[in-house]
Formats: structure tokens, C-alpha cells, sequence
């Protein structure tokens, strides 16, 4: 790498990474916490929330907890309310962010919170655009998954329907499509791009029904952005919103001439101009240094030249890469 | 600035809640001092000017530059408190340190104890408030025993409707220096505060500050309530307490801006507002992640006279707007009912129902209904301290709609009951034009953004709708019917 950079004088990581995102606190319980699920008696480690001790049980209901991953350093982002339980303490609560505190007992077939998670389960599905057969998850869908476990058979307020409402499919990048017309706002994809690869690429955006992923660099697509194709959020995604170019049809039901493209009606495609791993405005911080010299791959940025990402030098550097457009590395 | 109530001889005043230059300029002549003093609560009657000597003020409502040039001559001449034809006159004991009471619509309801020194005190000026018995410095527990009776006001406090007390001794008990938020961010009462009587606000929020060991008050106001933040920052700057620094941040004007969560992430400078969270609250886990009190300048303002007067008189800060002349703030006991609040304004044409509570109040037709936290809640009404006059020709399924409209609009996009709910509760409401009322559908889902969402933005969301159907259900069938009761909604498109 770079011989001027000293990892000394680079910033934290974190410092210029902007999820869009509140800034949580740290949820579960202080103490090793013995609970009674629907009856049963459960103990869980330090840290552990209701949704921990749910897990470890036979409960009397389904508790879907769409969004919950905690896995990794994601979630809860206890943002679908779909694991809604009562307790007898603090009344209805999201089990997948509430502290699983020593005594607490905790009912899956309260009415009050059985009506919760199917209405919130509804609530997801009424802003998803449910074209499963077109959809390269089918079969291996989180939201999927939920609506069967809960026998939803036809959501209360219906889905997405209105083709002038859906967003065009981003297929600009040669590595993830997205489709936001499936996306369920997790939050998965933003947490695993910014605290776990420590990308900062991707975002929360918006608010009320504009909220959307969108990207750190203000980028409009994939291509422009600054990702460099780790997919992890295509890995976290619960839904078929991310996923690896490739394996997008991978399991879709053929109906001849029907594709999930033609469903949706509008996709933005690739420039053509830039191809690879690497989108312009990493190109460009690797472009300081120097390749000849460089003993990594070039399409690897480091954490130094991150830190030393400039905006001014982008453009300078992108030209320089502007008569490159094919499909293979220099 | 000269001490306003240590004076002998003639003191001028001019109250109003934008700038005056042309009164100040004209006031400027007078052999009298003259004191621009922030805003009375009413602007209807602002430009406010009192003449005040000895034992008597005279009170010019909606004063005009020649007026006041009436009043600087006749007070030259010597003549006095009475000169230039005054709207009412006030005798009080001479050197009073709050508005006397006064026959003047909007001033002549309920009493004022936190209001006190609005649109009579200098604002910025220390002396003022310390020849007023301010700048108390009751001990800890003399606090934190107050605090265990005075309640949290406005839907931007972390207690709302709770004693301050319980959440303060979380606050001690965490890990971290603990912090003082001053949320006037949300409410007009709280700007109001914020310009009017900000040292009231300091006191409350400086003895907050030595009840739980901060050392640190950050006063959060909207953008768009530039008075407010100026006001508390020259009384900020003037403060002589140093033992608290106190810093003023404003934040985005956005209505979600002033839920207790995302004013900490707007003062911590997140580019998008969200509400984070709980548990563990902020008192927890707060700004920067150190334990912090939010409190909305109402509540303080209560805990400062309350422990300076050592009684426990609760009143209630009322602001009355919507279909009327004028709004207007008023101070009310606890014992008062919504009537007397809106006794305080004029209703433009006939009264017809009210708001209760801000932005997502509940619906009434009835005032005669406590201004007290628990008779608003037992009446599915909001505390926030806020009655919007709906008149007789306004439409409640129209006001109910724009309502939930504006929450689907507004909503920091964060929790599904919330985002989605809100939408979908807009959707079954513009149903009911098509002829679709479901009232069912929509009490359930109000039930279920009330049970599940994140924060108090969509909690409170759907209580428009909710107390609509309990108290106006057939104002709303009648447009399942095809006909708005109101007749302000278009008539449906002919469809042939």
C-alpha cells in the first residue's frame, strides 16, 4: 500500500460512516435471567432478550420476529414488531429487544400481542410487492417463510399492487441487484455494510413512506455508489431485495416471457462503463497508489486508503479510467 | 438593561412576540425606562404596552406608534399611568415582579404562576428574576422531593404524566455523567418559555442538574424558532450560575424532531432523525450515551416556582389555536376545565369540537372536561397542553384525515406499525368516501400502532381517528352516506 499513510494519523473507522440510523443503546438484560415462556422455564446468559429465551422453547404461538438477524454485530433493529409478546411486568413488548430480566414471564398467546404480530406481519406484506414467482428467493424468503407460518392467507390491507408505485429494480451493478419493491426496511443490509465490512456504503434514507436503502456517497445507483462487492447485504437480506447477479432467476417458477424484470416494468441497467468489483470513487483511492508497487490485488482496497478516500481526487482519477470499459481487470 | 422592578418612577413596557423597533424608537423619548419584554401568551393583544407607576399600570392592547406617542407625552406632562385612553387598569403593590391581574381577554383567565413573568419581566435580565425570588438554590433533596410530586408536560418529555422522581434516580444510579436536556422543541407553550421566561426554564433545569450531578444543560429548540433560542441565549449568556454550563442547539423544525429520542439524535447531529429505541431509555443510555434527563421547558418552569414557592399549586399550561381569532396561552389550576381555556379566545362562527392533546389529540365536543392529566386520559384526550378549536362549518372526517395524513407523511419511517400503519389508517379513512366505513378495521389498527410502535409519534397517531368514532360516528357514516354533515367536503364525482 501507500507508504505515506500511517494507520496513527487515520481516523477511527466509524467516524465517517453515516448509516442514517439512531444510535441505540445496547438492549438485554444485565444478568444471567431466568424466564417462563408459556409456562416453561428458561435461563439465558447476560445480554439475552425476551426473544432469546422464545427461541429456546416450544411457545404456545408463532412469534415471526421478521427483521431479528442477531447475529453478527446486527440487529435488533426491532423495527417490524412482528415478535410482539406479553409480559406480565411491562404489558405487550418486542420480545427481539427487550431485556430478558431474572423473573420475567412472558405469554405468546396473549390476545393483545397475537393481534400485534399478525397485524404488523399484515402491515410488511402491505408495502411488498409479493411476486414470489418471479422472485429469485422463492422458497428461501424470510417474509415468505413468516406468511406461511402464519397462515396468512390474504393480508389485510393486500400488497403492493400498484405498478406506478414501484420502484425500478437497481440492476446497474455487474455483482447485487436490488429490488426495493421487496425490501422490508430491516436494516440488516445497512448494519452489515457499516459494522461489520465497515464499508459505509449503504443507508437508511427518508422518512415515512419514502424511507428507503440508499447510499452514503448519495450515488442514485449500485454502480455509482461505493460498493465493493463483498456481498454481505445480499447475504443478510431476508427477502429477494438483495441479491447476487447470477442466481436473481435462480429459483423462480418459469412462466415463459415472465421475469421478474417485466414484472416490476421498470429497471435501471448497467452504464456499461464501469465494470468490475470496484465502483469510480474507490477506483480512484486505489489509483493513488501505486500498482506497480502494490503487492495486493488491486481491486482490494485496505482500510488506509478508506481512511484517505478524498472526493476531491475522484474525478481526476476516474477519467483516468475512463477509456477502461471491459469486462476484465487491467 | 435597567432592572425593571427595583425602579421608582415610570417603567414602560412592550410586550409582543415579534420585535418592535418602531414602538421601541418612539418609547425611546420618554422620561420613563422603558423595557422590551417578550411575549404575553396572547398576541392578540400584543403589541402589548404598560405604563406602570407606584401602584398602578395601565395596559394599551394592540398599540399603535401613535398611541405610544400619546402616552411618552402624557408622561412627560407628569400626568401619568392613566394618559392615552388605556384598554384597563391594574392596581398591584408597587414593586410587583409578575403581570397583576388584569381585565383582559386572555389575561383574565386562571392564574399566573409559571407565567408570571411573562410579558412583564425583562427576559434576559438577571436582576429581573433574582428581585422575583429566582436563581433558587434548594438543596438536592429539597429538589428531588418536588420532583417527586411535579409532573412531566408535553409529549417531548421522558416523563409525560409521570413524577420527574423515579426516572432522576435512574439517572444517578447509570453509568456516566449524567445530562440535562431542555426539549422546547414541539410545543408553542415551550418557545413561548423559552422567550418570555427563560430563566424560569434555567432554574428548573439547573436544580434538575444538582438533584442528579450534571454539570451540563443542553437547551434543544426548533430551527424555526429563532426568538426562542436567541432569547435563551443572551439569558444563558447572563446566567450567573457557572457552576452549570449551558449550552442552546436548535434542530430540524420537523414535528418528530421533538420526541425526546430524536431531539438526542438531532443534538448529537444525525443526519436523519429516528427514534431510537427503549429500553434502556435515555435516562439509561442518553446523549452520547451518558444518562440523560429530557424535560420540556414546561416542566421545568413548573419544578422552579413550585420550589420557590414551596406550595404545590399545579397548574396547567394551555395553548388554545384553530378556529379562532387569535391563539392563545393560558394558565390554568388543575381544577379548571377545558371550557375556561377556551373562554379565553374568540371562536371564529360556532363552537363545534376540539383537538385535545396536539397534533394526534383526541376529538371532543365536550369541554367540560378537566384540564388535569388523569380526566384528559380517562377522556381518551392528549396532555400535551395544546386545544384545537374545531368551528362549526369544519369537517371532522376532513381533519381526522389531514391528521393521520400528516403522520404518514411525517413519521421518522422506523417501525412498521407506525410507517406502515399510519398509511394504511389514511387509506380506511378515505374509504369512508367511497362508501367503505369500517370502524372495526380501523380500531384495530389504531390499537395495534397504540400497542407496538416505537415511540409516542405513533402511539398517539391514530387517536384522531379513534376518538372520532367514539364521539363523531355519524358525522363519519353520513359520508359513507355520500354527504359531509359539515358541507365542506366536495361533493363525490357523478360516475356515470
Amino acid at each position: 500500500m501507500s507508504s505515506d499513510h500511517t494507520h496513527d494519523e487515520a481516523p477511527p473507522l466509524t467516524e465517517e460512516i453515516a448509516p442514517g440510523t439512531a444510535a441505540d443503546p445496547a438492549v438485554g438484560g444485565p444478568d444471567r435471567a431466568t424466564v417462563t415462556v408459556d409456562g416453561t422455564s428458561v435461563t439465558v446468559e447476560p445480554g439475552a432478550t425476551l426473544l432469546d429465551a422464545v427461541e429456546a422453547v416450544e411457545t404456545d404461538d408463532y412469534v415471526p420476529a421478521l427483521c431479528s438477524y442477531d447475529r453478527q454485530e446486527i440487529g435488533p433493529r426491532s423495527e417490524c414488531r412482528t415478535c410482539m409478546v406479553e409480559t406480565d411486568a411491562d404489558g405487550i413488548v418486542p420480545a427481539c429487544s427487550h431485556p430478558a430480566e431474572d423473573g420475567a414471564t412472558v405469554s405468546t398467546d396473549a390476545e393483545a400481542a397475537a393481534e400485534a404480530r399478525d397485524v404488523n406481519l399484515d402491515l410488511v406484506l402491505s408495502n411488498h410487492n409479493l411476486r414470489c414467482t418471479t422472485c429469485g428467493k422463492n422458497g428461501r424468503c424470510e417474509l415468505q417463510d413468516a406468511a406461511i407460518e402464519q397462515e396468512v392467507e390474504e393480508p389485510r390491507y393486500g400488497v403492493l399492487d400498484d405498478r406506478d408505485e414501484y420502484e425500478p429494480i437497481d440492476d446497474t451493478s455487474s455483482f447485487i441487484q436490488i429490488d426495493r419493491n421487496k425490501c422490508i426496511l430491516c436494516n440488516r443490509c445497512v448494519e452489515a455494510c457499516n459494522d461489520v465490512q465497515v464499508e459505509g456504503v449503504l443507508r437508511m434514507e427518508g422518512s415515512g413512506q419514502d424511507t428507503r436503502i440508499g447510499f452514503q456517497s448519495d450515488a442514485e445507483t449500485m454502480e455509482d455508489s461505493t460498493c465493493v462487492s463483498c456481498g454481505h447485504c445480499a447475504t443478510v437480506c431476508p427477502t429477494g431485495s438483495l441479491v447476487e447477479n447470477g442466481i436473481e432467476d435462480a429459483t423462480t417458477i418459469p412462466l415463459p416471457g415472465f421475469t421478474q424484470k417485466n414484472s416490476i416494468g421498470k429497471a435501471i441497467e448497467s452504464s456499461g462503463k464501469s465494470k468490475g468489483p470496484m465502483t469510480p470513487k474507490k477506483r480512484a483511492t486505489e489509483h493513488e497508489s501505486d500498482p506497480a508497487t502494490n503487492g495486493s490485488a488491486p481491486n482490494t482496497p485496505t482500510i488506509a486508503d478508506r481512511a484517505s478516500d478524498d472526493e476531491s481526487n475522484a474525478e481526476d482519477a476516474t477519467d483516468d479510467w475512463a477509456g477502461f470499459d471491459g469486462g476484465e481487470w487491467p | 438593561m435597567t432592572s425593571t422592578i427595583s425602579a421608582a418612577g415610570t417603567t414602560i413596557r412592550i410586550a409582543d412576540t415579534g420585535p418592535t423597533p418602531d414602538l421601541l424608537a418612539v418609547a425611546g423619548d420618554a422620561d420613563a425606562r422603558v423595557v422590551e419584554v417578550g411575549p404575553t401568551g396572547v398576541p392578540a393583544l400584543e403589541p402589548l404596552v404598560t405604563v406602570t407607576a407606584g401602584g398602578e399600570t395601565a395596559f394599551h392592547a394592540d398599540c399603535s406608534t401613535q398611541e405610544l406617542e400619546t402616552i411618552v407625552e402624557s408622561a412627560a406632562d407628569g400626568s401619568a399611568v392613566r394618559a392615552g385612553d388605556p384598554d384597563a387598569l391594574a392596581d398591584h403593590e408597587p414593586e410587583r415582579a409578575g403581570m397583576p391581574p388584569v381585565d383582559l381577554p386572555g389575561l383574565d383567565v386562571g392564574s399566573r404562576h409559571v407565567l408570571r413573568g411573562a410579558g412583564w419581566r425583562n427576559p434576559t435580565d438577571p436582576a429581573d428574576h433574582d428581585a422575583a425570588g429566582g436563581f433558587d438554590m434548594s438543596d438536592a433533596t429539597a429538589v428531588r422531593d418536588t420532583a417527586a410530586i411535579i409532573t412531566g408536560r408535553g409529549w417531548g418529555d421522558l416523563c409525560q404524566d409521570e413524577p420527574l422522581a423515579a426516572t432522576w434516580e435512574t439517572a444517578q444510579d447509570a453509568d456516566g455523567d449524567p445530562l440535562v436536556v431542555v426539549n422546547a422543541h414541539g410545543n408553542p407553550t415551550d418557545a413561548l418559555l423559552l422567550a418570555t421566561a427563560p430563566f424560569e426554564v434555567l432554574d428548573g433545569a439547573t436544580a434538575a442538574a444538582r438533584a442528579v450531578g450534571a454539570d451540563s444543560v443542553i437547551v434543544y429548540a426548533s430551527s424555526a424558532d429563532d426568538r426562542a433560542a436567541e432569547t435563551m441565549r443572551a439569558a444563558a449568556g447572563n446566567h450567573p450560575d457557572t457552576a452549570v454550563a449551558v449550552d442552546i442547539v436548535t434542530g430540524p423544525a420537523a414535528h418528530r424532531a421533538g420526541e425526546p429520542t430524536m431531539a438526542l439524535e438531532a443534538i448529537e447531529g444525525n443526519h436523519r432523525l429516528e427514534a431510537r429505541v427503549r429500553p434502556p431509555g435515555p435516562e439509561s443510555v442518553g446523549l452520547h450515551g451518558q444518562p440523560t434527563l429530557v424535560h420540556t421547558a414546561r416542566t421545568l418552569a413548573q419544578l422552579a416556582v413550585a420550589l420557590r414557592d414551596g406550595d404545590e399549586t399545579d397548574t396547567r399550561l394551555v395553548t388554545v389555536e384553530g378556529d379562532v381569532a387569535a391563539p392563545a396561552t393560558v394558565e390554568l389550576p388543575e381544577s379548571a376545565t377545558l371550557s375556561s381555556a377556551v373562554d379565553a379566545v374568540t371562536v371564529d362562527g360556532a363552537f363545534k369540537a376540539a383537538c385535545v392533546g396536539g397534533r394526534f389529540g383526541g376529538l371532543t365536543a365536550n369541554l367540560d372536561i378537566g384540564v388535569d392529566p388523569s380526566s384528559l386520559t380517562a377522556a381518551d384526550l392528549g396532555t400535551e397542553g395544546t386545544v384545537q378549536v374545531l368551528a362549526e362549518e369544519r369537517c371532522v372526517l376532513e381533519f381526522v384525515g389531514k391528521r393521520t395524513q400528516f403522520a404518514a407523511d411525517e413519521n421518522c419511517g422506523r417501525c412498521v406499525p407506525c410507517r406502515e400503519g399510519t398509511t394504511q389508517l389514511a387509506g380506511l379513512l378515505r374509504d369512508i368516501y367511497d362508501g367503505t366505513y369500517a370502524p372495526s378495521d380501523i380500531e384495530e389498527l389504531v390499537r395495534v400502532m397504540d400497542g407496538s410502535s416505537i415511540c409516542a409519534f405513533g402511539v398517539e397517531a391514530g387517536r384522531p381517528a379513534r376518538t372520532a368514532i367514539a364521539e363523531f360516528e355519524s358525522e363519519l357514516r353520513a359520508h359513507a352516506d355520500g354527504h359531509c354533515p359539515a358541507n365542506s367536503c366536495p361533493a363525490p364525482a357523478e360516475v356515470t
